[in-house]
């Protein structure tokens, strides 16, 4: 899963400056078109993929459809919305709300229909979005107006852009690591860890509307940045594996990631030209980003759920051992436990079935349910905290954002 | 920038670090950083019996023991021996992963025992005199037998008249 999200993500990265100033070429109804052509066609390919190679091939294809729509469509928007500082808040807080809403949106369809259906669904949104575009397409063949300001391309926002990719890295931690902790920790859906997940988009919602309080677009950053790291301590020092104790965090990480994301890239975009140009740098920034935050914190959540699954059979046969159980009882259940947690390698399983039958004797029946209610807790707790270490690098990684912000010029918008 | 822009600027990055520092105290107060996994104690050290009553507890902490001195003897954890000696294909995978051969497991195994007798005279769960001729005998018995007394040691305990023999009868009387 991990190459999946990886590839797109990298390809998008490194496509989204080139796109950009296609686009200025051909001219950004052309470009957007051909961009959402090119995605559309990819995501069936991805929908209809029958092996991983194609999928992450056609992901690859997707994301180079996908930079040249995302950087197009920043140079299509002041028309539509009416000036350019508002084309810009817009398509930085659809970035945001995008960002927060995707894992809610594929885990909802992954569980209701399958995991092709996220592809599937995007072919016919994707064209649905062309139709308007075509016109502007067509427009821009008959008038063969194009851009000639392409010597005049500023340099990028250094200090916004490297703060985009470290807060981006850290938001996609947050996102990815919690996913894997409410699916492969706690056994939960897929569906009802996207209803989990739900409360960050929820949260990112109100965070954009924080947005028009706050003009100081450095202060927002530096807010957001602070929250998204809060949030995701929170998540590192979960007291218990319970669903309920996720949400302040994420609803923390939900206002930040909002407040943060459109703070940043407003900065980036602020007073320079060409939009596409240097959306196509913040494009850029946050894909790059999550590529790294992906790739830093893989293995080491890898290795610390490995590490946990070992501790977690040792433990369970030492709570096990220890236990007032029927001596008998004991070593048949050690085992059964023990190839419960070895069958279900990477993943927490619920440890029920190795605890069937119960014994028909009732006080020994009971003895053997507080035996399984206090080892299940002890492997969720366990699951819990092989997270810890990734959650606290991500929240790092939001404080480290922290110096290019306070770096980067105060920007009133 | 105006000062009200600066001052509202200000407030949300206040609020934010409060936010934050409100929730993460919170989770540390509330036990968030204390997750220890349970440990595995070694295997060489002495476990203390814990003033056991009656047959079954007795049982319970002669099979502890008995799998602690295997253990140690082999150079394992008692965890994974207690997995190993549950089922033959068990045992099989961790002699494989050991380097372990069956007159080492068997030996190991035999110690084990022979220290449990040991600890159930030492807690006065045994008699002396009961627990020399036990000591002898499980001292010489097969491998198999020797895993199957780790296991159900409530019956060795409470039969041993039949696993001695003769004597046994004599000898029944002395058991607590």
């Amino acid at each position: 899963m991990t190459w999946v999200l990886v590839s797109f993500n990298l390809v998008m990265a490194l496509a989204a400056v080139p796109a950009a100033l296609i686009a200025r070429r051909v001219g950004p109804g052309r470009a957007a078109a051909v961009g959402l052509a090119i995605f559309a066609g990819a995501g069936l390919a991805c929908g209809l993929a029958d092996s991983l190679e194609t999928l992450i091939a056609a992901r690859c294809i997707q994301a180079l459809g996908g930079a040249a729509a995302v950087t197009a469509a920043l140079e299509l928007l002041p028309a539509t919305v009416g000036s350019e500082q508002r084309a810009t808040t817009v398509w930085a807080a659809a970035g945001a709300t995008g960002a927060a809403l995707g894992p809610a949106l594929g885990g909802i369809l992954t569980e209701l229909v399958s995991w092709q259906s996220i592809f599937l669904l995007q072919v016919p949104v994707a064209l649905v979005a062309a139709v308007p575009i075509l016109a502007v397409a067509k427009h821009e063949a008959a008038t063969g107006i194009v851009s000639t300001e392409l010597r005049r391309t500023g340099r990028p926002h250094l200090w916004a852009n490297l703060a985009l990719a470290m807060v981006s890295a850290a938001i996609a931690a947050a996102l990815f690591l919690l996913v894997l902790l409410l699916i492969e920790g706690w056994r939960l859906s897929p569906i009802e860890a996207a209803l989990v997940v739900t409360a960050m988009p929820l949260a990112a919602l109100v965070g954009g509307k924080l947005t028009d309080f706050v003009p100081d677009a450095r202060a927002r950053a530096a807010a957001g940045a602070i929250l998204v790291s809060g949030g995701l301590a929170g998540l590192a020092f979960l007291p218990k594996a319970t669903i309920a104790l996720t949400l302040p965090p994420q609803i923390l990480v939900g206002i930040g990631l909002a407040l943060v994301l459109s703070a940043l890239t407003e900065t980036a975009l602020h007073g320079r030209a060409p939009q596409a140009i240097h959306g196509g740098w913040t494009i850029s920034a946050r894909h790059a980003g999550v590529v790294i935050g992906l790739l830093a914190l893989t293995p080491i959540f890898t290795a610390d759920i490995d590490q946990q699954r070992h501790d977690a059979i040792n433990a369970g046969t030492a709570v096990i051992l220890d236990s007032p159980i029927n001596p008998l009882l004991k070593l048949d259940l050690a085992e059964r436990v023990s190839e419960r947690l070895e069958e279900e390698r990477g993943k927490v399983p619920t440890i029920d079935p190795a605890f069937e039958p119960l014994p028909d004797d009732p006080g020994e029946r009971s003895e053997v349910q507080q035996l399984q209610g206090e080892l299940q807790d002890q492997l969720d707790r366990g699951a819990t905290h092989a997270f810890s270490t990734s959650f606290i690098l991500a929240a790092l990684l939001g404080l480290i954002a922290l110096f290019p912000i306070v770096l980067s010029k105060e920007v009133e918008l | 920038m105006s000062g009200e822009g600066r001052s509202r600027g200000f407030l949300l990055v206040v609020g934010a670090v409060v936010a934050s520092l409100v929730l993460v105290g919170a989770y540390l107060a509330a036990g968030g950083s204390s997750y220890e996994p349970e440990k595995v104690q070694d295997p060489c050290k002495p476990r203390p019996w814990s003033n056991p009553q009656g047959l079954s507890e007795i049982a319970n902490q002669f099979t502890v023991s008995a799998l602690d001195g295997a253990a140690c003897q082999l150079g394992v954890s008692r965890e994974a021996l207690a997995r190993a000696l549950a089922t033959p294909e068990a045992r099989e995978r961790f002699k494989e992963k050991y380097g372990i051969t069956d007159a080492k497991l068997a030996k190991a195994v035999r110690a084990g025992l022979v220290r449990a007798v040991d600890d159930a005279e030492e807690a006065g769960a045994l008699s002396p005199l009961l627990a020399v001729p036990l000591r002898e005998t499980v001292q010489r018995i097969p491998l198999e037998q020797a895993i199957e007394l780790i296991n159900d040691a409530e019956s060795l305990l409470g039969n041993v008249n039949s696993f001695l023999g003769p004597a046994g009868d004599l000898l029944e009387e002395f058991l607590p």
